[in-house]
């Protein structure tokens, strides 16, 4: 788990950790703790070639606006200089030992997804957001991640960096179709800096998605982040939250769909570190056939994290009796003036609320999917930007639709 | 034609039996009370009446305008026209108040043979029954019953009455978790939708709501069979002297 370097280690020497770790323990199967109920033995046997470049597709989403930018494998597209406001800028650092070598400071050492990403990156940018005068808020940043190729692996790396005081909207778009999707995006949101984040994950259905999303948090910062899996074969999200300042408040929320034998696994963990932050996360899960949805949720309380508010709650929803979903939560709480609570539920549509709605004349599978629907959309309050939530709130409508 | 018949009616929750023989005639334009002690069975009935799954009926016919609803889910049954107003309606996070409401009064209409309500339509009429009632809008735009007080969810439970129109409506405990006041609106809501097109049947512990909707027949339920009927007069009876004197005589 994450742990703080003294100081910058060089890429050269980054890489070569990183190839030490992975060559001592390989992809790891279910007798690691870690990934009990996510193996990835797989992949022991796969083989990829290290990038998969094609040239990426000129449109940007559909219903999002914002400045876009594609990373398709190794092949970037950036918009042009003069149509990036003040206050933005964006550069390529694929080849800035120096930055990418930066931006790994507070990254978990001996863990596989950084790991992973030292070795074989190929493509890396930098975002910066800085406060501006301007009374109009900065455009959001689109980021469009793809790769075409089923026997290609991408190992995109982004790094965010929110400057003091400014807000950033940073919307992550996975939809790759290579066989392995390693995506790492660092965001470093400084004190008094908020940033709004949403992730949505549709890759293709033979993808194995491997992402870790790390969240560094300086005094005074906010993030509301909300994140949905849909895509992929076997999709696992990490996220590392630290909070490196006090009054930070953390607002992090997922949501994975999951159907046939797909596997969706969202790993959690939050490190309260200094005094009086909060962090407050809803995990839901909707599983149909024979779908397999996974929670690990960690929130580690350090003993100078006095007054921390920390809340976690993940439910899944098994549509079928072949669905399964485990959860894992765990508190460590090593202050003792603390507010933290977390839960976690696994059940089937409620038989209650079913009765409810079928007394009022609406039939039985009407009344299922009025309640998957307000099982999922109930989380989307939480999104605090307007466009984001509807965006969001349209993918899910996507996904029901497409279910019935 | 009777608008409800029950005859001879058995019932039971898995092995246990709680309705032994049930007979009751409803007309349209009567209200009927049904009274008894604590697991008399009185909310078992209702719940057989409206087609709640692992409620078994093992002997008897329930009839609606003549059809027996027996073989129809509890969906149909509402569809047909009968509404049951809960006594614990339940939450809905995440259901907005007027999307429930809407599906609700187009499922009806499409069984009905009739278009779909129209949006703005439907927004205008829901406000007028719901003024009625006291239901702000501020309680219509938030999820169903969620963060509703007790009397705030016995109001909407007749607000969706009001825009159901059901031929049969079965009140289970309306006036639990009421004071004076609440008991009052909620009285008032049911009472205006009395006529000649519904029947009622309200199902209550104690005699204080029917002071204020008065039926005209009174049924006192007790080991899940009527013991003794009679009219409003035996409401009070029961308030007088309790339950215990009619039950040790029957």
């Amino acid at each position: 788990m994450p742990h703080k370097l003294s100081e910058i280690i060089s890429w050269p020497e980054q890489r070569e950790k990183a190839k030490s770790y992975f060559d001592s323990y390989g992809w790891p199967d279910n007798r690691n703790e870690a990934w009990k109920y996510t193996s990835l033995a797989h992949l022991q046997e796969a083989e990829f070639t290290a990038t998969s470049s094609s040239v990426p597709s000129k449109t940007s989403p559909a219903d999002l606006e914002g400045l876009s930018v594609q990373i398709s494998g190794n092949m970037l597209q950036l918009p042009p200089k003069d149509a990036i406001p003040a206050g933005i800028s964006i550069t390529d650092i694929t080849t800035d030992d120096g930055a990418r070598a930066a931006a790994f400071t507070y990254l978990a050492d001996n863990h596989l997804l950084p790991a992973l990403s030292a070795m074989h990156q190929t493509s890396a940018i930098a975002i910066d957001i800085e406060k501006t005068d301007s009374a109009s808020p900065l455009p959001a940043v689109i980021i469009s991640l793809t790769g075409s190729s089923k026997d290609g692996a991408c190992y995109p790396f982004v790094v965010v960096r929110v400057h003091k005081g400014a807000e950033a909207r940073i919307a992550e778009l996975h939809s790759s179709d290579a066989g392995l999707s390693c995506p790492l995006m660092v965001y470093e949101v400084a004190d008094d800096a908020k940033l709004h984040h949403i992730r949505l994950q549709t890759e293709a259905s033979h993808t194995t998605h491997l992402g870790l999303n790390q969240m560094q948090m300086g005094k005074n910062s906010q993030i509301n982040s909300f994140a949905i899996s849909m895509g992929g074969a076997l999709s696992r999200l990490e996220t590392h939250s630290l909070f490196h300042g006090t009054d930070a408040e953390l607002a992090q929320s997922a949501i994975y769909l999951g159907r046939d034998r797909q596997h969706h696994d969202i790993t959690s963990f939050v490190a309260h570190e200094m005094r009086d932050c909060a962090s407050r996360q809803l995990i839901r899960g909707v599983l149909d056939d024979k779908a397999r949805g996974v929670f690990q949720g960690k929130v580690r309380v350090a003993p100078d994290a006095q007054k921390t508010d920390g809340q976690q709650m993940s439910r899944a929803l098994l549509l079928s009796r072949d669905a399964e979903a485990d959860a894992k939560p765990e508190l460590e709480i090593f202050a003792d003036d603390v507010v933290c609570s977390h839960g976690a539920t696994v059940g089937e549509l409620d038989e209650n609320l079913m009765f409810y709605l079928k007394s009022r004349g609406i039939a039985e599978d009407d009344a299922r999917n009025m309640l998957i629907d307000a099982f999922l959309v109930d989380t989307l309050d939480e999104i605090e930007d307007p466009d984001f939530a509807a965006f969001m709130t349209s993918q899910i409508n996507r996904w029901s639709l497409a279910r019935r | 034609m009777n608008l409800l018949e029950i005859k001879n009616l058995h019932a039971a929750i898995g092995d246990t039996k709680i309705l032994h023989g049930i007979d009751l005639t409803i007309n349209r334009g009567e209200v009927h009370a049904i009274m008894g002690p604590n697991g008399s069975g009185k909310s078992t009935l209702s719940y057989v009446l409206s087609g709640r799954d692992g409620y078994e009926v093992t002997e008897g016919e329930i009839l609606l305008d003549g059809e027996s609803v027996l073989e129809m889910e509890a969906d149909e049954r509402a569809r047909a026209g009968m509404f049951l107003a809960f006594q614990y309606p339940v939450e809905l996070p995440g259901v907005t108040g007027m999307s429930f409401l809407r599906a609700a009064v187009n499922a009806r209409r499409r069984e009905a043979g009739e278009d779909e309500v129209d949006q703005l339509e439907f927004v205008k009429l829901v406000r007028a029954a719901a003024a009625d009632l006291g239901v702000d809008n501020e309680m219509l735009k938030r999820a169903v019953n969620v963060g509703f007080s007790g009397g705030e969810k016995k109001r909407y439970e007749i607000l969706q009455m009001a825009l159901l129109k059901p031929s049969l409506a079965v009140l289970d405990e309306t006036d639990s978790g009421l004071d004076v006041d609440a008991l009052k609106i909620v009285s008032d809501g049911v009472n205006a939708q009395r006529g000649d097109d519904c029947g009622m049947l309200v199902i209550t512990h104690y005699q204080r709501l029917l002071s204020h909707i008065v039926p005209d027949f009174v049924h006192i339920l007790a080991g899940g069979r009527i013991i003794k009927s009679g009219d409003k007069s035996l409401a009070l009876e029961v308030e007088e002297n309790g339950y215990a004197g009619l039950v040790n005589a029957a």
